[in-house]
């Protein structure tokens, strides 16, 4: 077992060298240490046949509990996460649609004209519509959108657009910690441990919305000059593109709208109903295809397949880790730190998570540490949701500290530079790391007063 | 040839700017190198120094991402807004001299596109250098070791194939062995030969 533990490792640690050094696109890095992961550590080392079956978790999809499930915990909590990947595939396609529609460029101009373009309302109400949306869509593309339509109108309105851009990519990951769909680290935690949306919703959820009441105040206090044009400046209002100009084809956004709707419904609702996010997924992508007429293609097309086939090949290389008995050594190492104290398992959990999601992908990260967590509860329910929260938030929020900590940041970040307004490091960091720490704090003492005092360890 | 595109890498203290700047003259044509930058400038509304500070530079792999093709990396970026300047000047039909910026790699199979690597002996870079920057020996040699490194990592980042490759480009010239006049004298015959084909 020794070989098979040194090789996982190996094989997970230059993995991450090689993502990190960018040489080779980070799919084909993932997929490559998943075969390798395969041939060595199951192989080579292991010769088990049912590790590398479990790792590969294909007889699940075939249940019908992977698509209907009568009670929680339904789907596969290890090896690939096809929920994962099905969910995110339906998602993409949904998106596209949408954007094809010019549904999100449409709503950014919408909301900007309902608040007169005044620059303090547009900044708040930008920064909300952030959260929200990226509840429900990943930050990429609500970030994408709203990136590209605050230097449009910041550029018209003659004021600077760094300081909305630098909230919005916050609030976007905030956002997407609020629900199960919002960030990939919580669809992974959720269809490991069978959470529901609605329980992300109620827990995390409200950790995010508190955090958000905090944020808009410290970002209005730190920007609320720095937004605001300089005296004297001329705005011509007529050159400001007007929102029905977004919308290329009526009835394609109806459809979409239709669509988006749909989504969110079944996603609030699917503990009643029992449909798993696969099933939501599946369901979303048909009815976008079948809609889309002529432009199935272009929308096919369009799919970031590359995030699928990462997801695929990280699936196989943490389950490596998993089937030699590293994730639980890790579980027992954390474990023995904290001498069995939930205060301090939750307080390393977070800060580890969020010092980590600060520089390296916080997807890796969630996956890697979601069998640990499961390791640290074994059958103690309620410390395993208290962790998973924890896991959570921490992964999710704490991206927000840099430019690299999580993608949104890297496309707001990029987009804003590719306009002519570069933000490095330090313009970045400035306002986000210590956004990022009363986030942090809140949450924490949140998760303590909330969680951990019902927890027998 | 109607139009025709000079790029011109090179080594640090080789010549290889003056020598643009030279062929540009002698054939009435632009050339992009500061002038880039200024346009760049005018277009995104980016200050020059900020340009200046990022330009051919390469980016810290540790302190960057790229998530579906958007990079943090402001070097990233302003590299990307060159490499699209320079494509679009290609594409509108108008000719040019273009100093670095991958332009051998980036304009790589446009029919007007003259591909020239300037090189020299270490000696002869290091007297230049000396001269220019008022170093002593020691320092020329680490001042132009350090760019040249610089100039490698960037290139090699943005492109498939490796900096200074004669592969890679029309023509290699060292500049010592005809002097900085002789070499320009010598890559005018050429182009010149190049249009004219």
């Amino acid at each position: 077992m020794l070989t098979a533990q040194i090789l996982a490792v190996a094989i997970f640690v230059i993995m991450f060298g090689v993502m990190i050094s960018e040489k080779i696109e980070k799919h084909w890095v993932t997929l490559g240490a998943g075969v390798l992961t395969i041939i060595l550590v199951f192989g080579v080392a292991m010769q088990s046949r049912d590790a590398l079956f479990e790792t590969l978790n294909l007889k699940g999809i075939i249940t019908k509990d992977f698509w209907i499930t009568s009670g929680e915990g339904g789907e596969s909590s290890t090896g690939i996460n096809w929920a994962t990947i099905i969910f995110l595939g339906g998602m993409m396609i949904m998106v596209e649609g949408m954007a094809k529609a010019g549904f999100f460029r449409w709503l950014c101009l919408k909301l900007a004209k309902l608040v007169n373009y005044k620059p303090i309302p547009l900044f708040l109400t930008f920064m909300i519509m952030s959260a929200v949306l990226s509840m429900f869509i990943d930050s990429i593309t609500v970030i994408l959108f709203l990136a590209a339509v605050t230097i449009e109108l910041a550029k018209l309105l003659k004021i600077d657009p760094v300081p909305m851009i630098l909230a919005e990519v916050f609030c976007a990951n905030l956002g997407g910690s609020a629900t199960m769909c919002g960030d990939p680290p919580n669809i992974i935690i959720g269809t490991g441990l069978g959470y529901s949306f609605f329980d992300f919703l109620t827990n995390t959820g409200v950790i995010a919305g508190i955090c958000l009441v905090f944020i808009i105040l410290y970002y209005y206090i730190i920007f609320r000059k720095a937004i605001l044009p300089k005296a004297g400046e001329k705005i011509d209002f007529s050159t400001i593109p007007n929102p029905s100009d977004a919308i290329e084809s009526k009835k394609d956004f109806t459809i979409s709208c239709v669509i988006f709707a749909i989504a969110v419904v079944l996603l609030v609702t699917h503990s009643m109903t029992g449909l798993t996010v696969a099933f939501i997924g599946t369901f979303i992508a048909i009815i976008t295809l079948i809609t889309a007429g002529k432009n199935v293609l272009i929308i096919l097309k369009k799919v970031d397949y590359q995030t699928l086939i990462f997801f695929t090949g990280l699936f196989i290389v943490v389950g490596g880790l998993e089937q030699t008995g590293i994730l639980e050594a890790i579980a027992s190492f954390i474990g023995k730190i904290s001498g069995g104290n939930i205060y301090i398992m939750v307080a390393v959990i977070m800060w580890i998570s969020a010092i980590a999601s600060a520089f390296v992908d916080n997807i890796p990260f969630a996956a890697t540490m979601l069998p640990i967590i499961k390791s640290l509860a074994g059958t103690n329910s309620p410390m395993l949701s208290c962790l998973a929260w924890t896991l959570s938030i921490g992964t999710d929020i704490c991206g927000s500290a840099t430019p690299i900590g999580a993608s949104a940041n890297v496309v707001g970040t990029s987009i804003a530079a590719k306009k002519g307004y570069p933000i490095g490091w330090g313009k970045y960091c400035k306002s986000a790391a210590p956004a990022t720490v009363i986030v942090i704090t809140v949450s924490m003492i949140y998760v303590f007063i909330r969680y951990c005092g019902g927890v027998e360890v | 040839m109607e139009q025709f595109i000079i790029s011109v890498g090179r080594e640090f203290g080789s010549g290889g700017r003056h020598i643009a700047e030279e062929l540009g003259k002698r054939f009435n044509i632009p050339v992009y190198n500061r002038h880039l930058i200024t346009e760049i400038a005018e277009k995104t509304g980016l200050a020059h120094e900020e340009i200046e500070k990022y330009n051919e530079s390469p980016k810290s792999k540790l302190l960057s991402r790229t998530v579906r093709g958007y990079s943090n990396s402001i070097e990233d970026n302003i590299a990307e807004m060159q490499f699209e300047f320079i494509r679009e000047k290609a594409q509108s039909g108008e000719s040019f001299v273009v100093l670095g910026r991958c332009s051998e790699s980036k304009l790589k199979g446009h029919p007007a596109l003259i591909s020239l690597f300037v090189l020299a002996d270490m000696d002869a870079k290091i007297k230049r250098i000396m001269e220019l920057y008022e170093l002593s020996e020691d320092k020329a040699k680490a001042f132009i070791d350090k760019k040249d490194r610089k100039r490698k990592r960037y290139h090699n980042y943005h492109c498939s194939s490796h900096w200074g490759d004669s592969r890679l480009y029309d023509l290699s010239i060292n500049s010592t062995r005809l002097g900085i006049d002789g070499t320009i004298d010598h890559l005018e015959s050429y182009i010149r030969a190049r249009i004219r084909k």
